[in-house]
């Protein structure tokens, strides 16, 4: 028999799971937006008129504000994070904002054209998932997937997804290999970053 | 027989025999847990040796592959290009129909049979994919997946010259992709021959085409290319081999009452 308390446990579970459900929703909807928002910036920048390193300095803000840097910096060094000096940790997060942004102006190239649009947002357990379709000139379309943490109060992109390809986990395999080949040298890595972000810039 | 296919599975199951033979990784000591557990993550016991092949491969890239991929993008116009690559995926539909069959992927093999029909004749030997626009989407899929899907564990990383990034799996599943190709074994003479062969090379070029850019960058921008492919080969066979998995679209005979999906049944 459902008694009162039952039935007010479930209705209360009820509204519990409805609200969640809720949340879901707008979170999946405020993700898609921030990615909407930031794609258009982006290409706005990417198409726009001025030169390829004006173009790149246009960019720099945009990333700033919307990428979770620090939390993708320290993502990419995996284990290692642990055994880097306080010292090590900060001029590796810095160099990495440096290679960041020069790899981003790479990959934007010299493209004029570039488009995008949106398609559809699912959840994950760290974050939306927002699917995009990208196309720049000479390339097939590419599906690209934006991963936003916070979607719901403090939009971040902590990671991007390029035909199935996770961008930070591949960053993180790259320097892990590149550790284990100069033995775990911290100062090695920040070394070849160091010169990377002088090569780039 | 044309001897381009033969050739190149004897070359792959040559390279299978031969590879554990040249050189092993050293494990990390057991006395650093955390670096055990890494090495075992890479799951690459043949690193000495897949780092050779890796710079044979971008010696040859660096010299053949990738000017002739450079010279192709500049001299044939964007939708040549695109109707050349429509062709050579048309020529493989047989393969994805098989494998789409073997993974009792109903859909899939609809999707598979309609565009071959369609594209071959409206589509003119596939120039043209107007399977797409009537609703029946590309997929990829190869006998690699196959055996993912029939639960066969991928192993170690590979290696191959030529062929780039792989595993047993994938070797095994490339071997037999060409050997289940039809079009490996029908007519024969120098015509056919020569024709098989510009099959494979243009492959090779519209390949190297479509991720000249995408190379290009990985090599600007990584500080262990060889580790950065060995990632972005696995997570891309990954999702390839979830792609498929992930496919469950019902099959519903046209007589029966179609159920309406919560999504409009076109895309």
């Amino acid at each position: 028999m459902l008694n009162r308390r039952n039935a007010l446990g479930l209705l209360s579970a009820l509204s519990v799971g409805l609200t969640v459900r809720a949340q879901a929703a707008s979170a999946a909807e405020a993700a898609s937006s921030f990615v909407k928002t930031t794609g258009d910036r982006l290409v706005a920048v990417v198409n726009g008129a001025g030169s390829l390193d004006a173009r790149r300095k246009a960019l720099m803000p945009i990333i700033d504000s919307t990428v979770d840097v620090q939390g993708v910096a320290r993502f990419c060094l995996g284990r290692f994070w642990r055994s880097a000096t306080a010292e090590q940790q900060q001029q590796y997060t810095q160099l990495f904002h440096g290679v960041l942004v020069g790899n981003i102006a790479v990959k934007l190239g010299d493209y004029r054209g570039v488009k995008f649009t949106l398609g559809r947002a699912q959840d994950r357990d760290d974050g939306e998932l927002v699917s995009t379709v990208i196309e720049r000139p000479n390339n097939p379309p590419a599906t690209v997937q934006w991963l936003i943490a916070n979607a719901a109060t403090d939009p971040k992109i902590v990671d991007v997804v390029a035909e199935g390809t996770s961008l930070r986990v591949t960053q993180r395999e790259d320097y892990a290999s590149f550790l284990t080949h100069n033995n775990n040298s911290i100062a090695a890595l920040i070394d070849a970053m160091r010169k990377q972000v002088s090569e780039n810039s | 027989m044309p001897p381009a296919p033969r050739l190149r599975l004897t070359l792959a199951a040559g390279l299978l025999l031969l590879g554990p033979l040249l050189g092993c990784a050293t494990p990390p000591p057991a006395s650093d847990p955390d670096a055990v557990a890494d090495f075992k993550e890479t799951n690459d016991p043949l690193e000495p040796t897949n780092r050779v092949m890796y710079a044979i491969n971008n010696g040859l890239d660096t010299v053949i592959l990738h000017p002739v991929a450079v010279a192709y993008r500049k001299v044939v116009p964007e939708p040549v290009r695109h109707g050349v690559h429509n062709v050579l995926s048309n020529l493989g539909t047989p393969v994805q129909l098989g494998n789409d069959v073997l993974e009792a992927k109903s859909r899939r093999a609809g999707d598979t049979t309609m565009r071959f029909l369609i594209n071959t004749t409206i589509g003119v030997v596939g120039i043209f994919d107007v399977a797409k626009e009537l609703g029946y989407p590309n997929h990829d899929n190869d006998f690699g997946t196959t055996l993912a899907l029939w639960g066969v564990p991928e192993g170690p990383f590979l290696f191959l010259p030529v062929l780039g990034p792989s595993d047993p799996r994938d070797a095994i599943g490339h071997g037999v992709d060409i050997a289940g190709d039809p079009f490996t074994w029908v007519g024969q003479g120098a015509a056919v021959t020569a024709l098989d062969w510009s099959r494979y090379a243009m492959t090779a070029v519209d390949e190297r085409e479509r991720v000249l850019d995408a190379i290009d960058s990985i090599k600007k921008t990584a500080l262990d290319p060889y580790a950065t492919f060995r990632s972005l080969y696995r997570q891309h066979r990954k999702a390839q081999i979830r792609a498929a998995r992930d496919d469950n679209r019902a099959t519903i005979p046209i007589w029966f009452p179609q159920s309406q999906p919560a999504s409009s049944g076109k895309d």
